[in-house]
């Protein structure tokens, strides 16, 4: 027995001293000032290369620069072009900016566009967002730093679509050296931030451009680390760990608010337009009055503010108040049932109908939103079995139309902030996420994609709407908030195109 | 001896080409990864496009055949999104997941073994139910659930630890800890009856005459007797951890082979998937190998072909 209290002792003292020990450290690192920023997200990268990227462009983007960017109230500036113009409906020239280099010296001219631009749009090479660019047939170079981009057709979004992956310039001659693959994993750019290290399932390193032909920014080191669980994330910014989480759920703003060390920073209207689809070819759906019904059933302000606690908006908009194209609030389906019975009872289902509700937890509480769908759709008589489906057998049965006649989707401008983005792909007659069709709609949609006149493609896109409402295609529901923790050592805020551009960040002094 | 071994080097074969055909077929059955690879607003072009560049357009019995033949080789394939060969990502994962199930299997067999010693040498006293009651306990709770209450007390409340990642050696702690929750149950109860089985045997009962205290028999004459079954658990345990360590790496963010393999789960990256089960089907065959050579230096009797185990 005496050797058995002899090893817990052992084993007691050994871990103390382990303990102690990393004390001492922590105490003698947090001395040491420019401890690097951190930033938590729920995913680790899979691959640094702008033009070929299967998830979003926030590590990226401080590394590579695009030709526009924006400015703090998300409007376009120049960035590595200094201005553009549309000299023909199908021709736009841009204008560069000299003297940039990459951080490996080599050149930043026109070819450098022409090369990363040809890449994406070859076929050969599959870029799987090479459809965000695919309006444009050519890159011809006018001179060392004049390009002009060749389009297809007439397209407006020229500028917006040289903001967003994977239009970011890449180095031609080091791509071309080291290889593709190479280049996913040591990516070299213009940005004011230069990568270190990736460490695998874990973390990528970058450090602070010092040439960078902007100014050098604040914060000299950055780690983008990934940490999958949730309450892992939020534990580690309130532990000091992290400065800045992504992906704060609804449920856990009460947890970021209460920290003494960090803050919580909210994007209204920051994520998707959530709404129910409904088939519009499979009974009684094709039925407009019943669409109509089912909209004055649904009591989407009760729904925002019990069962969301108020993380999103409730909106009959198609697109969001920072979107260019937006046309403002509209009023569509007030609140009532009686009427709602009464479309029904004209439509001829006096007592209802049955029908399956597809979600997916892509957005927060999907399934209690659906559940409180349900129970107000039961008033009417019409009753809802509501089906979750897991998240990677939505995603490849919705495009393919093999979802129930009512399913929850949401759709946003994914950060173009164009009500192109917003509608097209979801309204579209034939698009794989439309379950709609309507001649007057398409053909709207069509020429605001052509139409390089703001006022004129508002216009279109107020005409879309009204129809649309009056069509009700799906029940109108609401327009998700997002989240970010946010320590109280830093000055950030989130942004509502979802980029995290480290250069903007600044300590509190 | 040697006839014994090959028969078990057959069977290993034939069992790891069983796990390739199975999860083979069982990644086909959950769905094309093209949708999945492309952002949502790819059009049905690029998805047909990408599914004949990845050569998922062939027959499942010419994908099969290909595939067979290229794993012969050695070739397990590149990974759909790392762009990089699957066999590369899991040796860059490898280390953190077995460092991690070492860890966590010393832990578990230092306080396993010594929960069941105490369980046996005071057995049916408080001690031994507290203890018993401890270990069902520490089995019951699910690995998330322990690894989140470690992160808060440890990490949040006492700032001990980091709450993630493996950047230092001590944020090995936690996710080691959590790991070994589970396998220090079947470790203590089975040396627990073990100890106990053997307690009884006649030369324990000399010894006890003689005037030699249970501590002291248990320690010197009766242990190695005991731990025989012990292996067996131990080292099934630690095949399971390191397939298992999944719920733990997650919760941890560890980046270790089970954080990779959820994700290529997740996103139908179909080699990884592959490789990445039957690499860890090779493991646990392995250590299952391993304990069987074990037993011929711990029990005589295997060697002899004469008792089974």
């Amino acid at each position: 027995m005496k050797k058995l209290i002899g090893f817990a002792i052992a084993v007691v003292v050994i871990v103390l001293a382990v303990f102690g020990y990393v004390k001492h450290q922590e105490a003698s690192s947090t001395k040491v000032a420019n401890k690097p920023l951190v930033i938590a997200r729920a995913n680790d990268v899979v691959g640094l290369d702008p033009g070929f990227l299967t998830e979003n462009a926030q590590v990226v983007d401080n590394i590579f620069d695009t030709l526009v960017t924006r400015d703090k109230n998300e409007k376009l500036q120049p960035g590595l072009a200094t201005s553009w113009k549309q000299i023909k409906p199908t021709v736009w020239r841009f204008k560069l900016r000299k003297g940039v280099k990459f951080t490996n010296g080599e050149k930043f001219t026109a070819a450098s566009v022409k090369f990363s631009l040809g890449r994406v749009l070859n076929p050969k090479n599959n870029a799987p967002t090479a459809s965000y660019v695919s309006t444009i047939s050519k890159v011809n170079v006018v001179n060392s730093h004049t390009v002009d981009v060749v389009t297809k057709q007439p397209d407006p979004l020229i500028p917006t679509r040289f903001n967003r992956y994977p239009t970011e310039i890449v180095p031609e001659k080091y791509v071309k050296k080291v290889g593709e693959k190479q280049f996913a994993k040591h990516p070299i750019g213009t940005g004011a931030y230069e990568f270190v290290s990736w460490k695998k399932g874990d973390s990528v390193t970058l450090k602070a451009n010092a040439h960078y032909w902007d100014g050098t920014p604040a914060v000299k080191r950055v780690v983008f680390k990934a940490i999958p669980q949730t309450s892992t994330r939020i534990d580690a910014l309130n532990n000091g760990e992290a400065d800045i989480v992504t992906g704060v759920s609804p449920e856990e703003r009460k947890s970021v608010k209460q920290s003494t060390t960090a803050r919580l920073s909210t994007v209204k209207r920051g994520g998707n337009i959530v709404y129910v689809g409904l088939k519009t070819n499979v009974k009684p759906f094709d039925n407009v009055k019943v669409r109509q019904a089912l909209n004055y059933a649904i009591n989407k302000q009760q729904i925002v503010k019990y069962v969301l606690k108020d993380s999103a908006v409730a909106t009959n908009s198609l697109s969001g108040p920072k979107d260019a194209g937006y046309t403002g609030e509209l009023s569509g389906y007030a609140y009532d049932p009686a009427k709602a019975k009464a479309l029904l009872k004209e439509a001829g289902y006096p007592n209802g109908f049955t029908a399956t509700l597809d979600t997916v937890n892509w957005y927060a509480d999907n399934t209690a939103v659906a559940q409180a769908i349900a129970a107000q759709l039961k008033k009417i008589g019409v009753n809802l079995k509501v089906k979750n489906i897991e998240s990677s057998v939505y995603r490849a049965s919705v495009p393919a139309g093999k979802q129930s006649a009512m399913y929850v989707l949401g759709w946003s401008s994914t950060n173009t902030l164009d009500a192109d983005a917003a509608m097209y792909a979801v309204l579209h007659s034939g698009e794989s996420y439309s379950t709609y069709s309507n001649t007057t709609v398409d053909q709207q949609l069509d020429e605001a994609r052509t139409t390089s006149d703001l006022a004129k493609r508002k216009q279109l896109y107020a005409s879309v709407e009204k129809t649309v409402i009056q069509d009700a295609p799906r029940i109108f529901l609401y327009q998700e908030n997002t989240y970010y923790g946010v320590s109280k050592k830093i000055q950030w805020r989130g942004k509502i195109d979802a980029s995290i551009n480290v250069k903007d960040i600044s300590y509190t002094k | 001896m040697a006839r014994y071994l090959f028969k078990r080097l057959l069977q290993s074969i034939v069992t790891l080409w069983c796990v390739l055909t199975v999860i083979f077929l069982l990644v086909r059955l959950a769905g094309d990864p093209a949708q999945l690879m492309l952002p949502v607003d790819a059009t049905r072009h690029d998805v047909v496009a990408l599914n004949a560049s990845l050569g998922l357009n062939h027959s499942l019995g010419v994908q099969y055949w290909d595939y067979l033949q290229s794993v012969v080789q050695g070739n397990f394939g590149e990974s759909l999104y790392y762009k990089q060969s699957v066999l590369s990502l899991i040796a860059e994962r490898l280390p953190a997941t077995l460092t991690l199930a070492v860890v966590a299997i010393v832990i578990a067999i230092i306080v396993g073994s010594l929960m069941g010693i105490v369980s046996a040498i005071k057995k049916d006293t408080w001690i031994d139910r507290l203890s018993t009651s401890l270990v069902f306990l520490l089995q019951s709770f699910p690995a998330f659930f322990i690894g989140i209450l470690l992160i808060l007390i440890f990490a949040v409340k006492l700032h001990l630890v980091p709450t993630s990642g493996n950047a230092t050696p001590v944020a090995i702690l936690l996710p080691a800890f959590t790991l070994a929750a589970y396998p220090i149950a079947p470790i203590a109860r089975t040396m627990r009856t073990s100890l106990i089985e053997n307690m009884g045997e006649k030369f324990v009962l000399a010894n006890q005459a003689m005037g030699f205290n249970d501590v002291d028999i248990v320690f010197n004459r009766v242990l190695k007797n005991a731990m025989l079954p012990v292996v067996t658990v131990i080292g099934l345990e630690l095949g399971t951890m390191i397939g298992g360590a999944v719920v733990t790496e997650t919760v941890f963010s560890w980046p270790g082979l089970g954080q990779l393999i959820i994700q290529a789960v997740q996103k139908r990256d179909f080699p990884l998937i592959q490789a990445g089960v039957i690499i860890i089907s090779a493991f646990y065959i392995i250590i299952n190998f391993g304990v069987d050579v074990l037993y011929l230096y711990l029990d005589p009797r295997v060697k002899k072909g004469g008792a089974s185990r």
